[in-house]
Formats: C-alpha cells, sequence, structure tokens
C-alpha cells in the first residue's frame, strides 16, 4: 500500500515534468472512451428484454390463417403474426399455455360523459389476460374478469396520465368514459406504461422502436360493439366490405396478434404442437385455404427477425471500439516514448535495489493513473456526446440517457484502458538492463 | 535516401515504431471504409422521386365522421384550392411519395400464374401523373374519361373485371416485368382482373421502401378518383417560392369549406423527403465525425511521438549537424522516416480495410468495398502524417551543431 501511494506520487511528480504531453494523453482517452461509452449506452438501452423478467417468456403465434384468398393474394415467404378475431379468440380460450392474450393497438378519443375533457390516446384492445401477463402495475381497481369479457361489458382501464387529464384526480375507478359511440365504466387506473421497447404489434409499427405510452385497455368485444376498432386493420379477405383506418368491420381481416407466456422451453415445445393442432384442423375443416405454417417465435426471436433494432446501432459500436482501439494505441505509443525517456532514472532505481517487477509496478501505476485521469474527463464528454445523441433526429435519440449503470462501466472502462495502455511500455522499460543505462545518465 | 540509417534507428525503437504502424493501419482501414459508408448514404439520400419535388407541398386532412356528400365536398374542396393564385396543380392522392404510408399489391403477368411475380404500390387520384409531374417516356396520361370513382370500384368489382381499365407503371417496372420490350399495351393481373399499361413514366418512387431500395421504383398509377372519405392528402404544385403561402393558403381555405376537419400536416415535399433519409443523414454525419476524431487523433499521436524522437537524439543530431549535415538534411531525415512508417501502415491498413470491409459486408448488408476507396485513405494518411511531423522535423533541424559538444 504504501508503495502504491509512492508510486502514485511519482507518476504526479513525472506528469508535472511535462504537461502537455500528460495532457495529450488524458484526453485521447477521455475522448476514446467517451465515444465507446456514447455508442455502447444507445446500445445498451436497446437491446436486452423489452419487458424484464417477463417478455423472455413470451411467444407470439405465427399461422398462414387466411380464410379465403386476399385482396392482393401475397405468397406466404415470412411468418406472419395478424391473426383473424375469431382463431385469436380460440387460441385463447383454450388456455393451453401458462398465460395467454391476444392484443392490437387503437387510437381512441377519449372524452368525459359531460365532453368537456377529452384526449386522443394510443391503447391496446386486447382478449384474455393481457394486463396480468404483459405485469402492467395498477394503481387502483382490476383487469377486466373473463365474465365481463364473454358478456362485452363496455369497462377499460385507462392510465394514470389519461385519468389526470380527464378527471383531476388519478383515482378514476367507478367513473365513466366516451368512447368511440359507447359509454365504458373506469375499472382500473394503471401507472404511466409502455415496454423499453416496441415489441407488439411489430408489423404495423415498424421504426417507431420506443413507442409510447399506452393509455388505455379495452376488451376487444365491446369495443367493437362500440366503435372502437384497430388502428391497424391488417390484411383483409377479397369479400371484406372497403374498411378505413380505425374501421369496426374487421370480420374477415387478420390484425390481431396472439402472445402467450411459457415459462419452460419445454412447455413451448408442447404449444407448438397444440399449434400445429389447431392450425391442421382449420385447413382439414377447409377454414384455412393454405398451408397454414404455424410457428411460435420468442420474443428476442421475433424483434430480430422483423429487425427491430436498426443496423445503425450496432455500427455505431463498432465504430465506436475501433475508435477506441485506435485511441488506446496512440496514447501506448506516447507512453512508451515517454517511459523510455527516463531510462537513466529507472536505471539508478534497478541499481539501488528495485526489482523489475517494481519497476514494472510503478509505470503501470502511472497509466492506470493518467487512464482514471482520462476517464473523470470522459464523464462529461459522454453527457454531452448523449445530448448530441439526442439532438438527433433518429428514432432512437431518446434511448440516450446517463444512468449509474454507465457511470460504474465507465470508471471500470477507464481503469481496464489505462492499465491496457501501459503493459507494453511498462514491460519494455522495465526489460532495459541497469547497467548500460547508468552510463548514459 | 538515407533509409538504411532510417531503419536501424526503427529497429532500435521497435516498440514505438510499431504502435505508430498500428495507429495509421488502424486509421487507414477505418478511414477507408468510413468514407464508403458515407458515399452510399449520399447515394440512398439522392435516390430519384421522379415528381417535381420543389415544387409540390401536401397538406394531410382528417374529417371527423363519415361524409355522405364526400364526393360534392372534394369537388370543392379542389375547386377552392385551384383558385389559391399561384396554385398550378391541384389532386387529391391516396398516397405521396416519402411519407412511409402506402398501399402495395401482388401483381402478376398471367392471371393463372401461382406465385405473383412482385409486389408494386399504387397511386390513386385524378390529375396525378400532371401535378406530381411525373414524366411520361412512353404513351399517355389518362384521359378524363377514363377515370372511375374509387369507391365504386371497391364497392363492386365487377365494374372493371371485363372492361381492362389502364395502368401507368415506371420504366424500371416495366423493364423488370417486360425486359428490352416495350411495356405498352401489354396487361398485369391483380388476382383475376387484368389492366392494361398506356404509359410509361420515367421514376415515381413509392411511399415506402419497406421491400427495400432495388424495389424503390416498383409504381403504378391507376385512374381512380378518391375522395374526401378514402384519400386525405392534397397535392399542390406552385413556383417554388411560393411554397409557404400556398401552403397556408390552402390550410386557410380548407378549414373555411369545413371548420370540422383538422389538418393533420402541411409540408412541402423538401420538408418530407429531408425527413424520410433522417436517419441516413444522422449517420454520415457521425461518420464524418469519426473520420474528423481519428485524422486529428491521428495527428497529435504523430506529434507527440516524433517530439519525443527529436528530444532523445538531439545530440545525435548535433553530432550529424556537426559532422556536416544541412539544415535540409535533417528535415528530410525525419521526413523520410515517418513516410516509411506510414506507408508500412497504409500497406497494412488496406488489408485491413478489406477485413473489415468482409465483416460489415456479412453484418450490415454492405456492398463491397470498391478498389479507389483505399488510395483514397492512403492519401490522407500521408498527407496527415507529414503535416504532424513537420512541426517537430523542424525543430529537428534547428538543433545547432555546437550541442554535440556539450554532455547532456
Amino acid at each position: 500500500m504504501t508503495m502504491f501511494t509512492y508510486y502514485l506520487e511519482l507518476a504526479w511528480r513525472r506528469c508535472r515534468q511535462n504537461v502537455p504531453i500528460v495532457l495529450l494523453v488524458v484526453l485521447t482517452m477521455a475522448i476514446g472512451i467517451a465515444s465507446c461509452m456514447t455508442a455502447t449506452t444507445i446500445f445498451a438501452a436497446l437491446s436486452g428484454e423489452p419487458l424484464p423478467g417477463i417478455s423472455d417468456h413470451l411467444y407470439v403465434v405465427t399461422m398462414d390463417s387466411r380464410t379465403q384468398g386476399d385482396a392482393n393474394d401475397a405468397a406466404y415467404d415470412t411468418p406472419q403474426s395478424l391473426l383473424n378475431l375469431r382463431d385469436a379468440k380460440a387460441l385463447v380460450d383454450a388456455h393451453h399455455a401458462d398465460s395467454q392474450f391476444a392484443q392490437a393497438q387503437s387510437l381512441a378519443q377519449v372524452s368525459t360523459t359531460d365532453g368537456k375533457h377529452s384526449d386522443r390516446v394510443i391503447g391496446l384492445l386486447g382478449y384474455g389476460s393481457l394486463l396480468s401477463t404483459l405485469g402492467v402495475p395498477f394503481r387502483y381497481g382490476r383487469p377486466w374478469t373473463e365474465a365481463e369479457q364473454t358478456a362485452h361489458a363496455p369497462v377499460v382501464v385507462i392510465d394514470a396520465t389519461l385519468a389526470e387529464k380527464l378527471f383531476g384526480t388519478s383515482d378514476a375507478v367507478g367513473r365513466s368514459v366516451t368512447m368511440g359511440t359507447g359509454t365504458f365504466r373506469i375499472i382500473g387506473v394503471t401507472a404511466p406504461w409502455k415496454p423499453r421497447m416496441q415489441f407488439l404489434g411489430l408489423t404495423q409499427n415498424a421504426g417507431n422502436l420506443l413507442g409510447q405510452d399506452m393509455q388505455f385497455y379495452a376488451p376487444v368485444g365491446a369495443a367493437l360493439d362500440h366503435g372502437v376498432g384497430p388502428l391497424n386493420t391488417g390484411k383483409c379477405a377479397k369479400s371484406a366490405p372497403v374498411v378505413n383506418f380505425q374501421s369496426t368491420h374487421v370480420t374477415h381481416c387478420r390484425w390481431i396478434e396472439v402472445w402467450v407466456s411459457l415459462d419452460a422451453p419445454a412447455r413451448a415445445s408442447a404449444y407448438r404442437v397444440f399449434l400445429t393442432h389447431y392450425a391442421q384442423a382449420q385447413h382439414q375443416a377447409g377454414r384455412f385455404v393454405q398451408e397454414p405454417k404455424p410457428r411460435l417465435f420468442g420474443t428476442q426471436a421475433w424483434m430480430d427477425r422483423l429487425k427491430a433494432i436498426p443496423g445503425d446501432v450496432g455500427l455505431n459500436v463498432v465504430l465506436a471500439g475501433g475508435f477506441l482501439l485506435l485511441c488506446m494505441i496512440n496514447v501506448a505509443g506516447l507512453l512508451a516514448a515517454r517511459f523510455l525517456r527516463r531510462q537513466g532514472h529507472v536505471a539508478i532505481r534497478r541499481a539501488l535495489g528495485a526489482s523489475r517487477r517494481h519497476v514494472f509496478m510503478q509505470h503501470l501505476v502511472e497509466a492506470g493513473a493518467l487512464g482514471m485521469a482520462g476517464g473523470v474527463l470522459a464523464l462529461p464528454l459522454t453527457w454531452l456526446g448523449l445530448w448530441v445523441v439526442r439532438m438527433q433526429p433518429v428514432a432512437y435519440a431518446a434511448a440516450a440517457q446517463f444512468s449509474p449503470g454507465v457511470f460504474a462501466i465507465l470508471a471500470l472502462l477507464s481503469l481496464l484502458v489505462g492499465l491496457a495502455v501501459g503493459i507494453l511500455p511498462a514491460w519494455r522499460v522495465c526489460r532495459q538492463p541497469p547497467a548500460l543505462q547508468i552510463k548514459l545518465a | 535516401m538515407e533509409f538504411g540509417p532510417i531503419l536501424s534507428t526503427l529497429r532500435r525503437h521497435k516498440i514505438t515504431a510499431f504502435l505508430l504502424v498500428a495507429e495509421i493501419a488502424l486509421t487507414c482501414a477505418i478511414i477507408c471504409n468510413a468514407v464508403f459508408l458515407i458515399s452510399q448514404r449520399m447515394e440512398r439520400m439522392k435516390m430519384p422521386s421522379g415528381v417535381a419535388e420543389h415544387q409540390l407541398v401536401m397538406l394531410q386532412v382528417a374529417n371527423i365522421g363519415k361524409q355522405p356528400d364526400a364526393k360534392a365536398r372534394t369537388e370543392a374542396d379542389l375547386a377552392a384550392l385551384r383558385r389559391i393564385p399561384g396554385v398550378k396543380q391541384v389532386a387529391l392522392v391516396s398516397q405521396v411519395p416519402f411519407t412511409n404510408s402506402s398501399s402495395n399489391s401482388s401483381i402478376r403477368l398471367d392471371p393463372k400464374q401461382k406465385l405473383p411475380t412482385l409486389n408494386a404500390t399504387q397511386y390513386f387520384g385524378q390529375d396525378l401523373i400532371k401535378t406530381f409531374g411525373a414524366q411520361l417516356v412512353a404513351g399517355r396520361d389518362f384521359r378524363p374519361d377514363e377515370y372511375m370513382d374509387y369507391d365504386a370500384v371497391m364497392r363492386n368489382v365487377d365494374l372493371v373485371r371485363n372492361r381492362t381499365p389502364s395502368v401507368i407503371i415506371t420504366s424500371e417496372l416495366a423493364e423488370r416485368l417486360w425486359p428490352g420490350e416495350s411495356a405498352l399495351g401489354k396487361r398485369l393481373y391483380f388476382a383475376d382482373i387484368g389492366v392494361r399499361v398506356i404509359g410509361v413514366v420515367k421514376s415515381l418512387i413509392r411511399p415506402s421502401l419497406f421491400l427495400g431500395d432495388d424495389a424503390a421504383q416498383w409504381s403504378m398509377v391507376f385512374p381512380l378518383r378518391m375522395n374526401t372519405d378514402n384519400a386525405s392528402r392534397y397535392v399542390l404544385r406552385t413556383d417554388p417560392r411560393d411554397r409557404q403561402r400556398v401552403l397556408a393558403a390552402a390550410a386557410t381555405t380548407l378549414r373555411k369549406l369545413d371548420p370540422h376537419r383538422i389538418i393533420l400536416k402541411k409540408r412541402t415535399l423538401d420538408e418530407i423527403r429531408s425527413d424520410f433519409f433522417r436517419n441516413d443523414r444522422a449517420m454520415a454525419g457521425t461518420l464524418l465525425g469519426v473520420i474528423i476524431a481519428l485524422l486529428t487523433v491521428t495527428a497529435l499521436g504523430i506529434v507527440g511521438l516524433a517530439s519525443f524522437w527529436v528530444a532523445q537524439r538531439r545530440r545525435t543530431i548535433g553530432v550529424r549537424r556537426a559532422l556536416g549535415a544541412t539544415r535540409s538534411n535533417i528535415l528530410r531525415y525525419f521526413q523520410t522516416e515517418n513516410f516509411v512508417l506510414a506507408t508500412i501502415g497504409i500497406a497494412i491498413g488496406m488489408m485491413l480495410a478489406w477485413g473489415i470491409n468482409l465483416f460489415l459486408m456479412q453484418h450490415y448488408e454492405l456492398p463491397r468495398l470498391p478498389w479507389f476507396y483505399l488510395p483514397v485513405g492512403a492519401v490522407a494518411l500521408w498527407l496527415i502524417g507529414q503535416l504532424a511531423v513537420l512541426g517537430p522535423a523542424l525543430r529537428a533541424s534547428n538543433v545547432p551543431p555546437v550541442v554535440a559538444t556539450r554532455s547532456v
């Protein structure tokens, strides 16, 4: 420990001798670390679980569920997650998974019954255990029950933001709102909620990576009864009536996704068997006109398949990594030159009894200290980098946020960088034979 | 030239020389690829749309509720918009380039064909070709009597089933469907409904590139008349200088005709286009920043190392000067040394650049790096190296011969 502080003192004294080079070393490391931190922060924010602890158990159902030719009859070359409501209901009602739900996004004008307060908000139409499976946090009230769902009871769950906007309080349970042509009773109020990344309804939301808060949740039966339709009607069969945006005439359309929660991989393979049976039965009964090719995709596999995360994010990490490597080589070169200039001093220390190990450690401590200094400087630079990204008009801009985890990684990274760049020069300098260098000194 | 002494000196500074070479190699490799990536993005941003972009403005409106008299309202809207001073053409269209929202259809060359030939986008709207300013290269535009109401056709497809309606397609789509032949008079099929090509436009980009950039020009225009109930986008053509005024006037006009509707968007097509390519622009900006940062860091590294070497060799330089070397000999020595190191670095860097390109080709669907990007990186690094070493080398050439006689 005393040696360590002594080495630090030596390093400090040496640094004062040549301030410009030390500044150059520290600044180079800081820029390298900061660029790397900026890119990895965004990458980290956009990778991992959209719903930690929940979405890794979720699977989406895909199959070719066309009951007759579509208006534009395309080949089924990519798995399609959008299903007809009838099939979605059948799959959910089968209760073959640990829990299951069907969902589709909707956009609705939600008003107080007196019409004085109103807002146009995004929400989900759901069937099955939508709210509990997704783990949407409730402030007040409860999700809808199976009985309410079957009876098409006009009930709705809204989020606290909407509740406050409409009623001035978040405890809005028991009040009513007007949506579409109907009056819906509020049975629950959730905290503001959205997944970390959009993964539900991906095919219809390409490019909107971070999504937005879901502000209402309505059982699909009651919603369609009262003129609240899905945001996107998906693909419709030839005989379907002309459907527009927000239409409720979706009987002949495929527009709703089924997600199932399966805790163990074994359960997933069992569910695949069930799914195949269901789809084949529909095909044999003549309902599905095409070979249904049912498949089950895990959340991550589904997001990868639809390229939910833009390739640019990964490319940025590769670039930033290359840049950090360059900065490290640069600093290593400067340090090597710097250390070798003091061969004379080293030789005297060696002659006075310092072992190679000591000399190596001394230089490594100096490099590590410079690395930490670089890290301290990298902190404001990272902040600046993230700010620049937030200013960019890209889909992932809002993901560029500084977090405490970033700080910890930054500290660790800067120490590692300092040590890594110091190893080669320190090794080189400790290999000097003492006698020759004393003469030069 | 004095390569001999340079090489023997470098052999004595293996680690620092190695690090400098590695730095130059890495910079060279990244820069070659970064410049290539930028050029790819710039190329993409220049993608032709086939419409008179600088002259177009768009207003997107939302109507509240179903409108029974949509057709009459549409006529009134269009007539009022045409009366705005400076407006040359007006159309109510189903979709607009670069708006990311499109209607697409699978088409077949033969109704009995099992799999569709390709998927193309479909534009609807009266006077669309004229208003967009799309350039006809063969055939003709639709005649007024060819237009049918979109609603009527959708309600009863039999209206068009046996009439073989007309369609106008892009030259790229024509070439894709019938390579080397004239597309005029040829037939396309949507399920069992056939349409006949009567015109070919030079280019008309599809609103959303979800099928990749190669399918960007697969567009068709149909003689279908839209109304306020099934289309929401008014496109107006005007002089580039009048665009803002026309936009404002058009919004006022539309609101006056129906105070209940909401104007969702009012923008020039230039703005819409710029927004469409914002990711590419951001990426090109990032890459440019990376190139500048790389060159700066490398230059600073060279300056730092060269300064150390000069300081370290002061005495040697003094001896050489005392033995008769001129200032320019010393200057040239350091310049040559840098050139040698840079050349080794560049040679390694080119191989590395190729390797990085292979990696990017696998992971990010990029094309192969054209060879001429390699000399670009090489020249940049030679220049940066020479500029960076100039200061320290001049300092070295100013070491007086008398240093040789002093003990250090």
